[in-house]
């Protein structure tokens, strides 16, 4: 056995000391690179609107870096690249770690101090342990290649949803992707053919803790030691070249995900969407200051300067993963919003809009020509253009649902959500809406209900009941229905609210509504981007809500959940709200339900979005499923990863004549390919109505019927079954 | 070029109607009032020619329920000055008195066209525009759906039943009695509303009683009661005239 001391490697084997220093130069000018890289994004960044996202900082950095070690965002909903890019992840982690021993060894505690790491034991545990990071770096580049190459995944294709050519090409990408993936590969293949060709020289026995290094050293046993010689200087430079050209490109490359993503996700606001940003509050006018013409504050989103530092970062953040792209209901619906295009395309914008070099130029060397802007149009120019309506466009932003999918199967923590509101808002501004969706405001801002119908007829879907509801403005009760405005007043859905008005009075539940003291939760509105009319519903409603009085609140309108969890706690309101499923568990669970009749129907559940993926409802519509014996088929796209209907955002309100392929017909389609489903069973107000039409609209009606949860409750009850019946007629 | 727009507040439909007790009126005590809907076009028209050419758009409104809320909306919308009549003027005042009062009014102001809705939903005769231009003493075009202005002059087009135009050219100062806009009112966003509530102000004018024949008067106000049915009268023509003529023969008509 060899001394500890001669255990060891040489890292600048046969090096003539001009070689050496050259080294040194080009790693000082790709470290300046690698730097300036940082900071024309720090210049960036730093131009966008404030934003405050550093509070507990302490839990931000740990969740982050938990999701960060795990790998647990990426390997969600693909566990394919997911596995593959822990590989990569954390072979990448072993190897830069190794490479940060050898050069505080090498350059700084040898020569300075004369203590030398990388001997003996150490070397040997150092040298196995990078040497299976190696071979798992490849196989994990391999693996991503080979997905790219031959899987044909549809988010993994760059075409633009909204097919519209010309507008920010996407090849750029696609090379990029190549460079990324082939450097890596450069890098850890040529790193093991430095190995093996030092290896080769002498063929050391310990060095067979270097198990890669040495099965390639034995390949090379025929060569003479000159070849040898010649081989590792070669391989050693190809070797830093490709390290260098890595550290150099990074911070302008997809590499750069690297840190821009551990930074989103330190940065990511995990409840974002779920409650979304006020405005920018409006200047007060001064004392004496009134008049007629003032200068009116923006009101969402108009440049590119409007966006956040964290939005900008956004936009960098993603890696074209394209799992948003492939969730998306609106780009599976065939219209022109794909939440991967509106990132990419507001990236490459700010990108055009804030060169960082130019605006360096212009503080430095102001009047100067160089460089050109491109597109014939200067930083200044494009700084004033307006971005909702020309570079993502109204048709794409009218298009989403605010389902949330794109956010939720983001790995990387981007926010699209806050994104495309935000530019509704200047829309809605600009007056930039279709008429349906306009009359639906007016409706709403006139009557608080977008039917248009008078507020004073909101309690009159009771009509037919044997009994009437407390008015729990005037009458205590120990829950509070917020019954909402399709529940009240949509023909389709009274009957359902009487059922469940039936079967809770049947539960001795104490429950009582609002009459016309209730509006619109006001949900869809902040989401279509009325934000002034979201605010004043809500002030509407606390008023009412304020005087009332109960102690919980429940609502068959999911929408309403999650106005009542995630948006009214902003205006001081902090209401426990359930989901009508919920109160349906408790009674089940206190026996208050006594089912007479076991159904025996093969369902489907539908998740509504608001439900299941804004506020993580799955088990309790499942729950009352199982108590009513039903045989419950899940679709493949269930619970918080349910695929919407189409109706939310406001789209219900809207012309949604662009969609090729409505959501709700693909899923119908879904179900039946499950078999023999007997009902398609929803438990929101605008999924039944959405549902029912994309059953008739499919020719499905023989095969599969829309039921909501509560009537097949009300058929398990039995007894007054006819009372229900007719107040349904 | 200054153009105004005089708006008016008529009672919701969302709402049932009911009679006064004295049968005369609606009962006005439970009633909703929104803008009347041909206003709200004749002042998307006028914002439509002041984004054309270099106009301002003066809203003028008399005072009364959701009146203010009117004014600070066409405001949102794009209008520059909002005035508020004040005065002695109930609900549902006839429309000679409207249009003497607003002729009172906008006489002292200066203007080169003035805009009205052709009617409104709780008018009798559909005569403001009408009257305000003879109090004016200036040209008016009612039931116009299109204007185009050039000079001094406006080129207006004119409805007529069984689908036929007109075009006109009205020399300005005049008064259009507007039918439809050339596109759908635009919407006021509600936040942009308040914030004008709450910076902008309203002018006032003060207009003291005005004298003026009254026209008609309502004798009695009912909901439409149930007849004796009807009978249909088939044929051609010729044959339709002729029973027609019998039976008003036969009714005492001569």
């Amino acid at each position: 056995m060899p001394e500890a001391n001669q255990i060891t490697r040489e890292i600048f084997l046969h090096f003539p000391l001009w070689m050496q220093l050259v080294f040194y130069a080009v790693a000082g000018l790709t470290s300046l690179a690698f730097l300036y890289g940082f900071y024309r994004r720090y210049l960036k960044y730093r131009r966008g609107r404030a934003e405050n996202r550093f509070d507990h900082l302490g839990q931000r950095i740990s969740r982050a870096l938990a999701a960060i070690a795990s790998n647990s965002t990426v390997r969600k909903s693909d566990s394919f690249a997911g596995f593959a890019h822990t590989l990569i992840f954390w072979s990448f982690v072993l190897l830069f770690i190794g490479t940060t021993i050898v050069a505080i060894d090498h350059d700084f505690l040898v020569p300075l101090f004369d203590i030398k790491l990388l001997q003996g034991t150490f070397y040997l545990w150092f040298s196995v342990t990078l040497d299976i990071a190696g071979a798992a770096l490849i196989i994990g580049i391999v693996m991503m290649m080979v997905r790219r190459a031959f899987f044909k995944l549809p988010k993994l294709d760059y075409t633009r949803a909204d097919k519209q050519d010309g507008k920010y090409d996407r090849s750029g990408y696609s090379t990029d992707d190549m460079i990324f993936v082939g450097l890596i590969l450069i890098i850890a293949v040529t790193g093991f053919f430095i190995e093996g060709f030092r290896i080769a020289e002498s063929m050391p026995e310990f060095e067979k803790w270097s198990p890669v290094g040495w099965l390639m050293a034995g390949w090379f046993q025929g060569m003479d030691a000159d070849s040898l010689i010649t081989a590792h200087l070669w391989s050693w430079w190809t070797h830093a070249i490709a390290v260098f050209l890595f550290i150099g490109y990074l911070p302008y490359s997809k590499m750069m995900h690297i840190f821009t993503d551990t930074f989103n996700l330190i940065f990511h606001d995990p409840d974002s969407g779920r409650h979304l940003p006020p405005l920018p509050p409006a200047p007060e006018p001064k004392e004496g200051e009134k008049k007629k013409k003032m200068a009116m504050p923006p009101m969402g989103y108009t440049t590119i300067t409007d966006f956040t530092w964290k939005e900008l970062l956004d936009f960098d953040a993603c890696t074209k993963c394209g799992r948003c792209h492939a969730a998306c209901p609106a780009n599976a619906a065939g219209t022109t919003l794909s939440p991967r295009d509106v990132i990419l395309d507001l990236r490459t914008f700010a990108n055009e809009a804030l060169k960082p070099g130019e605006w360096l130029q212009q503080k430095f060397l102001p009047g100067s020509k160089w460089p050109l802007a491109k597109n014939g149009k200067s930083s200044d120019e494009l700084l004033k253009i307006d971005v909702p309506m020309e570079v993502i466009r109204p048709e794409t932003l009218w298009s989403c649902t605010t389902c949330m999918a794109c956010m939720a199967n983001c790995p990387v923590g981007i926010e699209h959500l806050t994104s495309i509101v935000q530019m509704r808002r200047h829309l809605v501004d600009l007056g930039e809406l279709d008429d349906n969706l306009q009359g639906a405001l007016m409706n709403l801002g006139d009557y608080g209900n977008s039917f248009g119908e008078s507020p004073k007829k909101r309690g009159r879907w009771q009509k037919g009941l044997s009994f009437k509801l407390p008015d729990a403005r005037k009458e205590e009760v120990d829950y509070l229905w917020f019954v909402g405005d399709y529940g009240s007043f949509d023909p389709r859905i009274q009957g359902l609210s009487r059922h469940v008005a039936d079967v809770f009075h049947r539960a001795g539940l104490s429950f009582g509504i609002l009459y016309d003291g209730e509006k619109n939760s006001g949900n869809d509105v902040r989401r279509v981007g009325e934000e002034g009319l979201f605010e004043m519903l809500v002030e509407d409603n606390l008023a009412v809500l304020k005087k009332a009085k109960f102690k919980e609140v429940f609502t068959t309108d999911p929408h309403t959940l999650n106005a009542f969890r995630n948006e009214y706690p902003a205006f001081g309101a902090t209401y426990t709200a359930h989901h009508y499923t919920n109160i349906l568990v408790k009674l089940i669970e206190e026996g208050k339900l006594n089912f007479a009749n076991k159904l025996n129907y093969k369902v489907t559940l539908h998740d509504p979005c608001y439900l299941a993926r804004y506020n993580g409802e799955i088990e309790a519509p499942r729950k009352v499923i199982r108590a009513l014996g039903l045989d419950l088929r899940e679709m493949p796209r269930c619970g918080a990863n349910t695929f919407c209907c189409g109706a939310g955002g406001g789209r219900i309100w809207m012309d949604t004549s662009n969609e090729q392929k409505r959501t709700s017909e693909q899923r119908i389609e879904e179900a039946l390919s499950l078999g023999d489903i007997q009902y398609f069973v929803t438990v929101c107000p605008k999924d039944y109505a959405m549902y029912s039409d994309a059953v008739k609209a499919t020719g499905n009606e023989d095969k599969i019927i829309v039921k909501d949860l509560i009537e097949l409750v009300v058929e398990a009850l039995g007894e007054e079954e006819k009372a229900a019946d007719e107040a349904e007629n | 070029m200054n153009i105004i727009v005089p708006i008016k507040m008529v009672p919701d439909l969302v709402d049932e109607l009911e009679i006064n007790e004295d049968g005369t009126d609606l009962d006005r005590d439970f009633l909703s009032y929104k803008l009347n809907e041909f206003d709200d076009h004749a002042l998307e028209e006028a914002l439509q020619l002041k984004e054309e050419g270099d106009a301002t758009v003066t809203v003028i409104a008399f005072d009364g329920e959701e009146t203010d809320k009117a004014l600070f909306t066409a405001i949102a919308k794009g209008a520059d000055n909002a005035v508020k009549i004040t005065g002695d003027f109930e609900e549902g005042t006839a429309s000679h008195v409207l249009a003497k009062a607003l002729a009172e009014a906008i006489k002292g102001m200066d203007y080169d066209l003035i805009l009205t809705g052709v009617q409104a939903a709780d008018d009798r005769d559909g005569q403001v525009g009408v009257l305000l231009a003879n109090y004016l003493g200036v040209p008016h075009v009612s039931v116009v759906s299109g204007v185009t202005l050039s000079g001094n002059t406006a080129t207006v087009h004119k409805e007529y039943a069984g689908g036929m135009m007109a075009e006109f050219e009205v020399d300005l100062p005049a008064v259009l009695g507007i039918q439809a806009a050339r596109e759908t009112p635009r919407y006021a966003p509600v936040s942009r509303v308040r914030q004008i509530m709450r910076q902008a102000e309203l002018e006032e004018v003060e207009v003291g009683d005005v004298d003026v024949n009254v026209g008609s008067e309502v004798r009695r106000m009912f909901t439409p009661e149930a007849g004796e049915g009807a009978e249909m009268i088939e044929g051609d023509a010729e044959e339709v005239a002729d029973k027609i003529l019998e039976i008003l023969k036969e009714k005492g008509v001569r």
